[in-house]
């Protein structure tokens, strides 16, 4: 698969993919050399480095290199936005569930 | 990457009282939002979120479909917005609980990677998403105020 970039993708962007979301899952376990993620993956190890590069770019992962290899760290802080997406969604029922506590006492108090 | 909300809650009131409030039209429209909700399994309703010139949010509506219906304790409905908020699942389950009610609430399936390709519809998501919250806020004063 080929992934052109125009720009800078972003976090979303990065996380767009299947493929990138497994090798985050990957990396939440521990840091990874782009041969051991290839390894779990039906693809290329050209393939491989294309969404890693994705990801890095995005900020998600740190490349380091370790004796003749490549490793990858999963940078976690860089999900926050889209645990913050999340929370909006939360903040909503939140707030709604509350009303509906809040009737359904209101109606306990005057039967 | 969590992608579902849970929340629980206890009810000071018996389980058919809090099934009533969430098969309810009007009573749904009293908590949550204006709709053409009906309590029968398959039925498609929409909630209209209404606009907020405040916050500049021109309101929005959500399509659902009601997927389990099984009274008194299960009640469950699709609810698309647009974006990552397309065919997830809200629902509602409802436990004895000494004298009251315990609700397990889940809105499940955001699908976080579908709509972020498209950046276009990923800015309209954002702006709403931020609207929404701000909406949440007006609310939550406006229920302190008034009612």
């Amino acid at each position: 698969m080929a992934v052109t970039l125009n720009s800078k993708p972003d976090v979303f962007d990065a996380i767009s993919h299947p493929a990138r979301r497994r090798m985050l899952d990957l990396l939440v376990e521990a840091d990874r050399s782009v041969n051991t993620i290839t390894e779990s993956f039906r693809m290329s190890r050209p393939a491989v480095s294309q969404h890693l590069r994705v990801l890095r770019e995005a900020g998600l992962v740190t490349e380091r290199r370790h004796g003749r290899e490549r490793r990858y760290r999963l940078v976690p802080e860089r999900l926050r936005p889209v645990k913050d997406w999340l929370a909006h969604y939360e903040a909503f029922w939140d707030n709604h569930l509350q009303r509906l506590q809040k009737l359904l006492t209101k109606k306990s108090n005057t039967p | 990457m969590s992608n579902t909300i849970r929340r629980e809650m206890v009810f000071p009131v018996p389980r058919e009282q809090v099934w009533q409030a969430i098969t309810d039209s009007a009573t749904l429209a009293e908590w949550l939002h204006p709709n053409d909700f009906e309590p029968r399994l398959g039925h498609r309703f929409t909630f209209r979120v209404p606009p907020n010139p405040k916050v500049n949010f021109e309101g929005l509506t959500v399509h659902c479909e009601v997927l389990e219906f099984a009274p008194p304790s299960r009640l469950v409905f699709s609810w698309s917005a647009g974006g990552p908020v397309v065919d997830t699942r809200v629902s509602f389950q409802l436990e004895p609980d000494g004298d009251g009610t315990r609700l397990l609430f889940e809105h499940a399936g955001f699908d976080l990677s579908h709509p972020w390709g498209d950046r276009a519809f990923k800015g309209a998501e954002y702006g709403w998403a931020s609207m929404l919250q701000q909406l949440a806020s007006v609310l939550a004063r406006s229920g302190n105020g008034g009612d």
